[in-house]
């Protein structure tokens, strides 16, 4: 078969598989050179499609020809392109060529290549670069075609395999946890305290789930030094409310779910407030999130019924457990994917 | 295999109460199970449909509620449990529910099958007349025996609940637990199935008590005795949760604890006689 077609695709790509962060820090694509990039990738005689992934974690050429092509002048290019060795590119790089690439874009759009495996990011990221080459009318029919299943593969392994299954962030498990406590979380009413990056993020998570009643609290409303936002900037950002550090304590039952991260490096919420809230709200769960280290909820508060107290390891823990099992489906995961790129390697071999 | 013939149905019913556990618990185990998706809740219909025909079987068989021997207090039991999960199904989708509603289905009603000697064929009997004297009384025993129903159904919901509980208090969650509903919720849906089941066993032991008073002789004072402790027991715990005295896993235990003894004192009931039976609950349904 080989000596009958002439459709070849290749790919240069370097990624956290191959690289650390500070070399893929130097390969990495500023986003104002792109458009130089393009212009003299263009130029390489032989190349008639191509398209370039340009993300935090991976940096990937791909380039599409109706004859026979080779990857060395695009290394050369990329190389002179990004003022690099071609000994450091090469050492921190990976080639792919024809069915590879088709194999290589089903996993990475899949995301079965990222870092955090099943993440769904990547997808979208993805689908971006392969809108930018069409906007530039630089990918062909080889390279839509390519594209175009490859969401299509993405899709079906996130449906058909657990790869996705689980929670692997906090502000992600914090919401699965708060739904097999309460069913909805948009119902419940939350707690923050503290306004660092983690409160963000869990407040942002539980945000994107329809959480309505959010209030945010810290231990001052001036300028905080461990805080990245205030409390009543962070409450105002999310629409929620702000309430006063002295009166938290006081007002805990009125909160179907508490979130702590603060600085603090001692207990902020004792057995004894969580014991006099509870009295208030008996039948009623409650759910904390103790996200400070060290902790800030004393954990003797676990004990009283209907509470359902969780710290950073026990977090860390069912993300990981969630991690275990999504790498658990990987190689079954690139087994089918393995197969549709054999397929459609076929199809694009026949219909050169 | 005969059609018309109730234990051959029964056996029948049990079969497909047993294989919707099955392939519920294979849907719930198994990723990409789509293709039978609606088979565990058709096999739960269709053995719903045997269990009814069965149990109108033995009805014009006794000519009256089939509720003479224990065989047939727990298979309507569990008639009324399966019952009324189809009729929550309507309103609330969970197919977990009926996968652990036919499993017990098919655990009590295969066990009951398999001993001969809870079903005493007491109205061949030369001295047989019927088995309930009075429709008041027929329909005393045919609520009570529904309220345990849905006494099996809050029982259900409990171990789920406790299930649930278990795994968020462990920080483990297994496939099992994933599928459960909220804990929140299922404490809801008991205290919902509390409040119908106290309800139609009240209504039960009023009927009941009324027809008592006249002719107090027909009921003994043991199997009266249980029966109210049982009911005094449900309205407690009742009272109990709806003064948020009684909450949480405490009740979840204290429920199945209770059905537990409930249904440990309806197997002590023994048959005596073929002329009469008793009053007050399917506890004291007894034949004199």
């Amino acid at each position: 078969m080989s000596g009958t077609y002439h459709n070849s695709l290749v790919l240069l790509g370097s990624s956290h598989r191959v690289a650390d962060l500070s070399v893929r820090e130097k390969i990495s694509l500023p986003s104002e050179s792109i458009d130089e990039f393009y212009n003299g990738l263009g130029k390489i005689k032989g190349v008639d499609e191509y398209l370039l992934l340009n993300t935090c974690n991976r940096t990937e050429i791909y380039a599409a020809s109706h004859k026979e092509l080779t990857l060395d002048p695009i290394k050369q290019y990329f190389s002179k392109f990004r003022n690099l060795e071609p000994s450091f590119l090469n050492q921190h790089s990976y080639h792919k060529n024809n069915h590879g690439v088709v194999s290589h874009l089903f996993e990475v759009a899949s995301g079965i290549d990222s870092q955090m495996v099943g993440e769904t990011e990547i997808l979208g990221q993805v689908k971006k670069a392969y809108d930018d080459a069409c906007r530039r009318k630089i990918s062909g029919k080889i390279l839509n075609r390519l594209f175009q299943k490859g969401f299509q593969a993405a899709k079906w392994a996130r449906t058909n395999t657990g790869i996705s299954k689980g929670q692997v962030n906090l502000g992600n498990v914090l919401c699965e946890l708060a739904r097999r406590i309460f069913g909805k979380v948009n119902d419940c009413r939350v707690l923050v305290v503290g306004a660092g990056e983690v409160a963000e993020n869990s407040i942002e998570a539980l945000k994107s789930r329809g959480s309505q009643s959010i209030t945010v609290t810290g231990r001052t409303f001036d300028w905080c030094p461990l805080s990245r936002n205030k409390p009543n900037e962070l409450a105002e950002k999310f629409g929620g409310f702000a309430l006063s550090f002295n009166q938290f304590k006081e007002s805990l039952h009125l909160f179907d779910i508490v979130l702590t991260s603060t600085a603090s490096g001692y207990s902020i919420i004792g057995y004894t407030d969580i014991k006099n809230a509870m009295k208030k709200r008996p039948s009623k769960p409650l759910f904390l999130i103790d996200a400070s280290v060290p902790r800030n909820i004393e954990e003797k508060a676990a004990k009283v019924d209907n509470v359902f107290l969780y710290n950073m390891d026990d977090v860390s823990a069912i993300a990981n457990e969630n991690l275990k099992s999504r790498m658990a489906e990987v190689e079954k995961c690139k087994g089918a994917l393995a197969q549709r790129a054999k397929k459609l390697w076929d199809q694009i071999v026949y219909n050169s | 295999m005969n059609l018309d013939e109730t234990r051959d149905l029964l056996w029948l019913a049990c079969g497909f109460y047993g294989l919707a556990f099955l392939l519920g618990l294979l849907k719930t185990f198994k990723i990409n199970w789509s293709v039978f998706r609606e088979v565990p809740l058709a096999a739960i219909s269709m053995g719903f449909l045997i269990h009814t025909r069965a149990l109108y079987l033995r009805g014009l068989d006794v000519n009256g509620c089939p509720l003479g021997n224990s065989l047939e207090r727990i298979q309507f039991i569990l008639w009324s449990l399966i019952l009324a999960f189809l009729i929550l199904r309507l309103l609330w989708r969970l197919d977990l529910l009926g996968s652990f509603c036919a499993g017990l289905s098919f655990l009590a009603g295969g066990v009951s099958l398999l001993f001969q000697s809870l079903d005493s064929k007491y109205w061949l009997s030369p001295n047989y007349h019927k088995l309930f004297s009075n429709p008041w009384i027929e329909l005393h025993a045919s609520i009570a025996i529904f309220s345990y129903g849905l006494f099996s159904l809050l029982f259900v919901v409990c171990c789920m609940f406790l299930i649930q509980r278990k795994a968020l208090l462990a920080r483990k969650f297994n496939k099992l637990s994933s599928f459960l509903p909220p804990i929140q919720e299922l404490e809801i849906a008991a205290m919902r199935l509390l409040s119908i089941g106290v309800l139609f066993l009240t209504i039960s032991i009023v009927v009941g008590g009324m027809h008592w008073t006249r002719h107090p002789d027909l009921v003994s004072g043991t199997k009266m005795s249980v029966t109210l402790i049982i009911w005094l027991g449900y309205i407690i715990v009742y009272f109990a949760h709806l003064s948020k005295r009684l909450y949480g896993s405490k009740f979840a235990k204290i429920s199945i604890s209770l059905f537990l003894i409930a249904i440990a004192s309806l197997a002590s009931v023994n048959s005596r006689s073929n002329k009469s039976v008793s009053i007050l609950g399917p506890n004291s349904l007894e034949e004199k």
